[in-house]
């Protein structure tokens, strides 16, 4: 609310002033590592500089591009295990929070699928699969079902009695029940799943590159660090953080928008949008 | 005569519940066999393939060979879960530890927060290959990467719980004149620890996690190295036993931190409190 009083200039500015000691202390911090690697207190091969870094990043990415293929491999890889992955949780958990027989028979096989470490099945995951992409979205898909499916489900199944009771006294039908109470009240925390089933898709589409691949992130930093680049892997390892990045906030952004009511700001733009329509209707 | 007619209700009432319960665990007891039966006899009409689908009755037998036969599991059993608890500890307790100091100080907790981000953003477990390079083959990579995979969930949640205080709590105890430690010691720290012990719990399932990642990179000894040798050698009936085995691992630690959160967080549970009041009762008994 603070926010949408403020203008903007000033909220800019105060962005800008705060943002100044982090970017100072991380350069303080990135000078200090560089100074000793540089004066020799530092000597070993495996902690490269941080102008080595720079310098691997500027290979991997602009002079020779090697980069992007895998990037967008392992990318794909990931999506498109997650968007599988999670069509499937939430599949099951809405099947579920609707039928409580469907819901008995379907729990102890998605425990036993929790428990046992999903990882376990890579090189299973691999020969059954190949090679190829395949197996390394069939993992995404496997690790990240479980997460989504109890947060969806967690949400489906725990309405608040008082509003239930309420849409029960006005008639409402069962479908009405569930598009306009039972889902509003699980996004929440369907997207709270959604988040961790994203990073557990990278998560499973990494470590089976590791496992076994020709393209992909995961190659690539395993091929550097055996060959003991340590500049090019670590280089790698912060493209891998990009792209964790890029999807959390994807996921965050998705959320800001869908489940606008929990966040203040989003529900004051939400609820003038609403008073514009009905402004108009009532001016017609 | 009344009292004796309600026992006898309740009686039945049980009885009906115990039934119902023993009818629905035959129910799912049936479709387990029914499934399991069905995989077996399409395997031996040949619809799936032996090779890459192991049988039932393969996959039993090979638990008997790996077991009791060869017994050569126990091994690799015992290798890996020793890192998973060195790795465990170390970790968690470095989360913990960071986590409440980060928690309590405002001024570390502005300046961390976006390598915080980050790190979260980061696979962490990606960072294997790295640390395998840096530490070398063997022991000390592998509990260094179960570290690092372990370490995050007990901190991000001990700082969570440490920052969660509840204000007229902490009012109160400021009005009485409680010191900072005693503030830590009888507020901060009970409210926090059960988030602290969920913490820990998904720990726990990384650092196994990060021990199989460690080892099917090293493919040296640990049960992570040992399905891999079974899949590469198509002996996938053996790869299940182990797959199986760390299922039943799994439900064993979660069963594991279960008990143990609720001995530590007994408030939580009706159990555990009643537990603790009668022992403290026991306790005051003979002084008054």
């Amino acid at each position: 609310m603070t926010d949408a009083r403020m203008p903007t200039g000033t909220l800019i500015l105060d962005r800008v002033l705060r943002f100044i000691p982090h970017a100072i202390l991380l350069l303080l911090l990135i000078g200090l590592w560089e100074l000793a690697a540089r004066i020799g207190w530092i000597t070993s091969i495996m902690i490269p500089r941080p102008s080595a870094i720079g310098a691997a990043i500027f290979k991997l990415y602009i002079t020779e591009g090697t980069i992007y293929r895998h990037f967008f491999i392992t990318l794909t890889e990931a999506v498109v295990g997650f968007l599988i992955g999670a069509s499937v949780a939430v599949g099951l958990a809405v099947a579920s929070s609707m039928s409580e027989v469907f819901k008995r028979y379907v729990i102890p096989y998605a425990v036993v699928l929790n428990v046992t470490p999903g990882i376990a099945l890579t090189p299973v995951i691999i020969a059954w699969f190949g090679y190829g992409m395949g197996s390394k979205i069939a993992l995404a898909a496997i690790l990240c079902f479980f997460p989504i499916f109890v947060n969806t489900l967690t949400g489906l199944v725990q309405v608040d009695e008082d509003r239930e009771e309420l849409f029960a006294s006005l008639g409402a039908s069962p479908r009405q029940v569930f598009a306009k109470l039972r889902v509003p009240a699980a996004l929440p925390l369907l997207f709270a799943g959604l988040k961790i089933g994203l990073t557990t898709a990278l998560i499973g589409a990494v470590v089976a590159e590791f496992a076994q691949a020709t393209d992909g992130v995961g190659v690539l930093m395993s091929r550097f660090s055996f060959q003991l680049n340590m500049a090019a892997s670590i280089a790698t390892l912060l493209s891998m953080t990009v792209i964790g990045l890029l999807l959390f906030y994807t996921m965050e952004f998705l959320d800001d928008r869908i489940v606008f009511w929990r966040r203040e700001s989003r529900r004051a733009a939400a609820s003038r949008a609403a008073a514009r329509t009905w402004l108009g209707q009532l001016g017609k | 005569m009344v009292a004796v007619q309600h026992v006898g209700d309740d009686r039945t009432a049980g009885n009906a519940a115990r039934n119902l319960r023993n009818r629905r665990i035959l129910a799912h007891a049936a479709i387990f066999v029914i499934l399991i039966a069905t995989w077996e006899i399409a395997s031996r009409l040949g619809w799936l393939d032996p090779l890459f689908y192991p049988r039932p009755s393969n996959i039993m037998r090979s638990f008997w060979l790996i077991y009791v036969q060869n017994g050569n599991v126990w091994y690799h059993l015992g290798v890996t879960m020793s890192l998973v608890f060195m790795g465990f500890i170390g970790g968690s307790v470095l989360g913990i530890v960071l986590g409440s100091l980060v928690g309590l100080n405002a001024t570390l907790r502005r300046f961390l927060k976006p390598y915080v981000i980050v790190l979260e953003a980061t696979p962490r477990i990606a960072v294997a290959p790295l640390l395998i390079a840096a530490l070398g083959f063997g022991v000390t990579s592998k509990i260094a990467i179960i570290v690092l995979v372990c370490f995050f969930a007990p901190f991000i949640n001990t700082l969570s719980g440490v920052m969660n205080v509840n204000a007229e709590k902490l009012e109160l105890f400021k009005a009485m004149g409680a010191s900072k430690w005693q503030i830590l010691r009888k507020l901060v720290l009970p409210d926090a620890i059960p988030v602290i012990m969920a913490g820990e719990r998904l720990a726990l399932t990384a650092a196994l996690s990060g021990a199989l990642v460690a080892e099917f990179i090293q493919r040296d000894q640990g049960i992570g190295s040992l399905i891999l040798v079974y899949t590469r050698n198509l002996n996938m009936a053996s790869a299940f036993a182990c797959i199986f085995t760390l299922t039943i691992l799994g439900f064993l630690i979660f069963r594991g931190m279960e008990i143990i959160d609720q001995y530590i967080a007994f408030w939580k549970h009706e159990g555990g409190r009643d537990r603790v009041s009668a022992k403290r009762r026991a306790a005051m008994g003979p002084q008054t």
